[in-house]
């Protein structure tokens, strides 16, 4: 089955596997879509039934079928990384009760701007994306692919604002090793950036993909499971944003 | 990209590093009957380069990679990437896993694990030497600053990736592959097991996985999220956040490693006793419950970490709950074996002597999750027997169940009988006994990990126990020679396996061994439960005392001629 694998892009390669549910099987799918008792996924209700050989090795549960069960499996993805950012906000929660004073008074602040900026960004990247999401589904290949690019484009001011931000503090002399408050700063904004740095390669794949018309209304699952992706990592930024700079 | 090629390369995987593990386990058992001494045959293989004696810091390394190779890497793949892989696609009637490429990138992820491991043997440092659970702030850069240690975080991490992937693959697969009319409480104990297992992985090991990322962070790049004291900058932060994270994880994991051998017991109980599996429902809910709780009772783990004395009694009145729904299973398994025709095969001796060491593990288990007793026992050897016999034995003797029961499917030959038998029998007295050898210096007060023991005054009348001890563990690695024997022999040699040696029903057993590629050349509509046995009908009716989950009755028409037939023989 190395037709699936050959469109995996290397990085993000854990989630096109997911991704690739579908545009990988487009091929087959069309054989089995021929009807018969091999289509469908009350295949075998008869029993006994036999089939002929290409319908038996062209078996696979139907489309719709097919795009819930990737459905379900980025689900347990976002569940399961959300476990890992909720223990990283755990570690943040305990660090923080045992200082003294939170933030550190004699430390420099974190640039609020930025972070304000920033936190907009990824919000107007995601209506961004649902936009995309309505355009493929309009069929309208040319404004998906458009907005999607500029998705991945303001995923890549963020991940620019974000070294910003990094670098400014680091300038301040606030370096990862300048105690908690600084552990927790670089350490949860560095691992949530790596996240936007897969989301970013992934979105620029999507790109090329939509321009060339993988996507139309009926199969776009990729860019349906790359939006919960992004999303996700929005919605942590949000939290991080709120807890580490706000509270 | 087939699940069952994927389940043979994990058990080939998880076996190699077994025997890894295995072997770094008989060179701590040699320390601690001969301290000091010239490790025969193994050290000049591994240890030339101090004249084949184990150094305290080559020691550290032993016990820290024993135990990481053997939870992470050998029961692991075995009992979840290898039964996992091949079984459940098998069992609920489905041709592959959901997703079949994430499958295979779970493997080959799992293999870079593996190979992160090995290359940290070959560090300037050695290998990781903080213990198993690496601990900080030993395993940050001021306990042990070697390389070695941040490539096995690295690889724990991995590893974490790769379970998490194998995770969703498997949840995604029982809930959406299912063969029409495979309920759920008409899949096997396996896959009930396995299916929790999963569910567990893909809540737990992330938290790992964030434990392991911040201690990468604090050893890369100078962050101080586990480095307090006289190393840390304006307070630092806190080793025992490293405690927490890790058991949130740990105590979840320890019942992901056994769970999969309880489905298996369960089954092989029913299996061999001929006998529907008793009140299997609640064998389930046991199950659940037990998955549920797994991940509010790590604290028992940290009583004495200065936790506040009312949490810790808290986490001690859970911990001693859990061992209910336990008690429901342990029930449930005696009470199907009650009256039943027992056949005594190779993988039912297994799942019996998985029974057996389980019982004892459980009960010595009980001293640990009562305070005012662990507080005594707390980091002596009864710990390490108690985990041993629970984590351990019961885990491999269920393993070895499924690898011998599932050896004709997997690839299409028959073990030899009799290999099995001297093999059970090996196995489970000399882990009973070394176990309860360790338990015994654990109750008289030897603590583990410790490189010479006899250095203490008071530990030193402890040498005999811990020599025989260790001459248990010695024979123990010698039984599984029998092991590797009839693997090989029947791998190679062994007689043909037919579809069904073991006379079950379950949808596995109603097609050719090895399964085709697709495995199910029509997909199976299944009518019934998995633990079909003695139903007077079925007898009456085909003259067996099993039937298949998918297999239909003959029609009345039939069974009436069947009936005639039957009644003019007897004339």
């Amino acid at each position: 089955m190395g037709l699936s694998a050959s469109q995996a892009p290397a990085l993000p390669a854990l989630l096109a596997a997911f991704a690739n549910m579908a545009s990988g099987r487009k091929g087959r799918m069309g054989m089995s879509r021929g009807g018969g008792p091999g289509s469908g996924g009350s295949s075998g209700t008869g029993g006994h039934s036999t089939l002929e050989g290409a319908e038996i090795l062209a078996y696979r549960p139907p489309h719709e079928r097919s795009e819930a069960t990737a459905k379900l499996g980025m689900v347990l993805f976002l569940g399961s990384w959300a476990m890992m950012f909720g223990a990283l906000f755990f570690a943040y929660g305990v660090m923080r009760s045992r200082a003294p004073a939170w933030p550190p008074i004699d430390q420099p602040r974190l640039p609020l701007a930025t972070g304000i900026i920033n936190t907009a960004v990824l919000a107007c990247s995601s209506v961004l994306l649902f936009g995309a999401l309505g355009a493929i589904r309009r069929n309208a290949r040319a404004a998906a692919s458009l907005l999607v690019g500029l998705t991945a484009v303001f995923g890549a001011a963020f991940l620019g604002l974000q070294m910003r931000s990094w670098s400014h503090m680091a300038l301040a002399g606030f370096s990862p090793s300048s105690g908690p408050y600084a552990s927790v700063f670089y350490g949860l904004t560095w691992l949530h950036a790596a996240h936007v740095v897969v989301g970013v390669l992934a979105l620029g794949y999507l790109v090329l993909r939509t321009a060339r018309g993988a996507y139309s209304a009926p199969r776009h699952l990729p860019i349906r499971l790359w939006s919960m992706y992004w999303h996700f990592v929005g919605v942590v930024w949000g939290l991080m944003f709120v807890l580490i700079y706000l509270v | 990209m087939d699940h069952k090629v994927i389940g043979k390369q994990f058990l080939w995987a998880g076996l190699l590093f077994l025997l890894f593990g295995g072997t770094l386990a008989m060179m701590i058992r040699w320390q601690w009957a001969f301290p000091g001494e010239r490790v025969p045959l193994l050290g000049d293989i591994f240890l030339s380069r101090t004249g084949g004696r184990i150094t305290p810091s080559n020691y550290n390394s032993l016990f820290t990679m024993h135990g990481l190779i053997m939870v992470f890497f050998a029961i692991t793949p075995i009992l979840i990437g290898s039964l996992g892989n091949f079984l459940i696609p098998l069992q609920i009637g489905a041709r592959d896993m959901a997703f079949p490429l994430l499958n295979l990138l779970s493997f080959w992820t799992f293999l870079a694990s593996q190979i992160l491991v090995i290359i940290s043997f070959f560090m300037d440092q050695g290998s990781g030497a903080a213990g198993w659970t690496t601990y900080a702030p030993l395993s940050t850069n001021i306990g042990t600053p070697g390389h070695g240690q941040t490539l096995v975080v690295c690889a724990i991490f991995v590893t974490g990736v790769a379970s998490i992937m194998g995770g969703i693959n498997y949840v995604t697969t029982v809930i959406r592959l299912r063969a029409p009319g495979m309920t759920y409480f008409r899949m096997p104990a396996t896959v009930w097991s396995l299916w929790i297992t999963a569910i567990l992985n893909v809540l737990y090991v992330p938290v790992l996985g964030s434990a392991g990322l911040l201690l990468l962070l604090d050893r890369l790049f100078g962050t101080q999220f586990f480095i307090a004291g006289a190393a840390a900058v304006r307070g630092g932060g806190d080793p025992l956040l490293f405690q927490h994270l890790f058991w949130i994880f740990g105590h979840p994991e320890v019942y992901i490693l056994i769970l999969p051998a309880w489905g298996v017991v369960t089954d092989m109980v029913s299996f061999f006793s001929r006998k529907p599996a008793y009140f299997y429902k609640g064998s389930v809910y046991a199950m659940i419950i037990v998955a549920v709780m797994s991940g509010l009772v790590y604290g028992h783990h940290m009583f004495v970490s200065g936790m506040n004395p009312l949490l810790g009694q808290g986490f001690q009145l859970l911990t001693l709950l859990i061992s209910v729904p336990a008690e429901l299973l342990f029930l449930n398994w005696l009470h199907t074996m009650w009256k039943g025709s027992i056949r005594p095969t190779v993988p039912m001796l297994f799942a019996l002597g998985t029974i057996f060491v389980f019982g004892l593990g459980g009960l010595t288990g009980l001293y640990l999750g009562t305070i005012s007793t662990d507080l005594y026992l707390h980091d002596t050897m009864w710990v390490v027997g108690h985990f041993h016999l629970t984590m351990a034995s019961a885990v491999f003797l269920g393993s070895f169940a499924a690898i011998y029961f599932w050896f004709p499917k997997m690839f299409g030959r028959t073990t030899n009988e009799s290999l099995g038998r001297v093999h059970f029998w090996f196995s489970v007295t000399f882990l009973t006994l070394l176990f309860c050898g360790q338990l015994l210096a654990g109750y008289a007060g030897q603590q583990r990990r410790l490189y010479d023991p006899f250095q203490y005054t008071f530990l030193q009348h402890l040498l005999p126990l811990n020599r025989w001890t260790s001459y248990f563990a010695f024979l123990l690695a010698l039984g599984q020679v029998p092991f590797i024997i009839n693997f090989f022999k029947s791998l190679f040699a062994g007689q043909k396996a037919p579809s069904n040696p073991w006379e079950i029903g379950t949808l596995e057993w109603d097609i050719p061994s090895p399964p085709p590629y697709h495995n199910f050349e029509v997909v199976p509509h299944v009518v019934r439960g998995p633990h079909e046995f003695n139903n007077p009908e079925v007898k009456r009716a085909l003259g067996r005392d099993w039937i298949g989950q998918a297999e239909l009755l003959p029609d009345a028409e039939n069974r009436q001629e069947a009936v005639a037939a039957s009644a003019g023989k007897a004339d």
